[in-house]
């Protein structure tokens, strides 16, 4: 695979960054993660925290060759991490668990699968235009799409923040799955908490986009998102991923990676890029194993 | 235990020689089928198939539809074959002996001997007046024999209980059941494993830390069991013990006589410390050995009935 990949988060006006971002990829398949830990609820940034790692975690023990099945693999690491965030409430006797938004998106095989619950979208950007968005799990995001509220007055509608679904509290997360689209040279995948994208409109992304490569264009980005937040900026995270002509051989190519080999980035607390944990059953495991049995059988006199 | 949630494999369907005849038992991790080889001989053939994953709807294929349950099974089996090591290692009279294992259907499969009789399960339920002293003794003795070689392989059992002890026609009795012999305690182990049995498992075995776990662990588990033996139901939960030990005391469930030395023994095994427990099976064997003195009379006795009559039905 050949792309080229930026991430970055900001603190922006507050106290503690609570989003947490990361990706992770091997040879032939990429992760990306975006999680905006609740404000206003204890430990924002543990869940955020958890969920990145989870998510990340699950994904290098499982993607070692292609997914099989890329949804059922976004939905049941997010649900997993859903789980991990309660679990961590219930062993710390927290009052109050932990919630966080997350948006994940897989690429292999030339395409793109992603999965989010709560407000953090993603973004698909092609040739200047926005070809495909999530639809936030917000009520104000119900609202423009029954008509009561424009777009633009929801921009300044108080409740702009209120999300139905996330990971952690009570409720099991709501997600929703992307569909599978396959992807062409010069699409630019763009996932992001509401620091960023409340700021910056897609159209003037896709605008610039087409003008500036990603990784020279995006600090930039991050930077007039704050401004524009004048003094009152939210955490501002972005990862986000140009797939490149896959024959361009100036742009590296996964394929150097070794086999089972993970790169990973994050800005969590926790290293993410160590081995895999838990080792796989190989099918040569599986014969070996009954070999030994068989030639136990046959030693020990009966 | 969770329901087996997939379809056991069809009467007369021929299994790499073995013609299945029925399912006998099924648990969280497999199903045991009755089967027979071209000779007519009976074995219990044991197939891998969790039952929290739905794997076979029709036919006798396994299929596993996504990458992380693939990787779950194959971890799950990884237990399967810790149990199929451990009792290939074994030739004992009173460990269940395993006779063959393969792969076939895309799971796995362990041969056992097929014993003629019931559980001690089955028999608490029926016979429990049967269970003189004399009879608890004697047959706890034998299975002492059976443990001590499982010990003796640095192996645990860790889910000793009635239903996991057959007792053969003749009266000896069988150690089976090793599926959780070794417990590794990945979180994704946690997921397959059926739950030790609420009762039997020592208090310490909740607590899920390794070290803590030996052959002590398993000679709790064998106080649990001669208790239920004496009382009809299991004591108190050993997690729940610990919190407050609400364990009735065994002579209040007593139906009929038995020797103070013999609760004494039930007791010790069952001690929340698991340092004032017998540390092995073969000091827990000698002490159920020891005749109690004033019981002398009615041990004998037992012991001179025909064995047939234990279990005249």
């Amino acid at each position: 695979m050949r792309f080229t990949i930026f991430q970055d988060s900001r603190q922006g006006d507050r106290q503690g960054n609570e989003d947490r971002i990361g990706y992770s990829y091997s040879r032939d398949v990429l992760l990306m993660t975006v999680c905006d830990g609740m404000g206003g609820h204890q430990d924002g940034e543990v869940a955020a925290e958890i969920a990145v790692t989870e998510i990340t975690r699950r994904f290098q023990q499982e993607a070692r060759q292609v997914l099989k099945r890329p949804f059922d693999f976004l939905v049941s690491a997010i649900a997993s991490a859903h789980r991990a965030i309660v679990s961590h409430a219930v062993e710390h006797n927290l009052l109050e668990c932990p919630r966080t938004t997350c948006v994940a998106c897989i690429v292999q095989g030339g395409r793109a699968y992603w999965a989010h619950a709560g407000d953090s979208r993603l973004y698909v950007f092609r040739r200047g235009q926005l070809v495909a968005v999530t639809q936030d799990h917000s009520r104000i995001q119900q609202m423009i799409d029954a008509g009561e509220i424009t777009p633009e007055a929801a921009a300044r509608h108080p409740d702009r923040n209120k999300i139905f679904s996330c990971l952690g509290g009570v409720v099991p997360p709501q997600i929703s799955i992307g569909r599978e689209l396959p992807l062409e040279a010069a699409d630019t995948i763009l996932l992001s908490t509401d620091g960023f994208w409340a700021q910056i409109p897609p159209n003037i992304l896709a605008n610039m986009l087409r003008k500036q490569a990603l990784v020279d264009l995006m600090p930039g980005l991050l930077s007039e998102a704050h401004r524009r937040a004048k003094g009152e900026s939210d955490n501002i995270s972005v990862v986000a991923m140009t797939w490149e002509n896959q024959d361009d051989a100036r742009i590296a190519d996964t394929s150097n990676l070794d086999d089972e080999q993970f790169a990973t980035s994050a800005n969590t607390t926790q290293q993410l890029d160590v081995d895999t944990p838990v080792e796989d059953v190989t099918d040569a495991d599986i014969e070996r194993a009954i070999a030994e049995i068989q030639d136990a059988i046959r030693k020990v006199p009966r | 235990m969770p329901q087996q949630a997939n379809q056991p494999l069809p009467a007369g369907y021929v299994l790499n020689g073995y013609r299945i005849e029925k399912p006998l038992s099924s648990g969280g991790f497999s199903i045991v089928y009755l089967a027979r080889d071209e000779k007519d001989v009976p074995y219990a053939i044991k197939e891998y198939l969790p039952s929290t994953m739905p794997l076979r709807n029709d036919g006798v294929e396994v299929k596993i539809t996504d990458d992380a349950n693939l990787s779950l099974f194959r971890h799950g089996l990884k237990c399967f074959f810790e149990e199929g090591r451990a009792l290939a290692m074994i030739s004992h009279p009173n460990v269940v002996r395993v006779e063959n294992f393969f792969r076939a259907n895309e799971t796995c499969y362990m041969v056992m001997q097929y014993v003629r009789g019931r559980t001690l399960q089955f028999h608490i339920q029926r016979n429990r007046h049967e269970f003189t002293e004399a009879f608890i003794r004697r047959t706890f003795t034998h299975l002492m024999n059976g443990l001590r070689e499982v010990h003796a392989r640095k192996l645990l059992h860790l889910d000793i209980k009635p239903a996991n002890i057959f007792v053969s026609m003749e009266g000896r009795p069988v150690l089976l059941d090793f599926g959780a012999a070794r417990i590794t305690l990945s979180e994704e182990m946690m997921k397959l494993k059926p739950m030790y049995t609420a009762g039997f498992a020592a208090p310490e075995h909740y607590r899920f830390k390794p070290e803590e776990l030996g052959p002590w662990s398993d000679i709790y588990s064998v106080g649990a069991t001669i208790y239920t033996c004496i009382a009809g139901t299991p004591p108190q939960a050993g997690d729940v013990r610990e919190e407050k030990d609400r364990m009735i005391p065994l002579r209040t469930l007593a139906t009929q006589h038995y020797s103070d030395d013999l609760y004494d023994i039930v007791d010790s095994c069952l001690a929340l410390d698991h340092l004032k427990r017998p540390q092995t099976a073969f000091e827990l064997q000698k002490r159920l050995m020891e005749e109690p003195p004033e019981e002398k009379a009615s041990f004998l006795e037992t012991l001179n009935r025909p064995l047939s009559k234990l279990f005249q039905r």
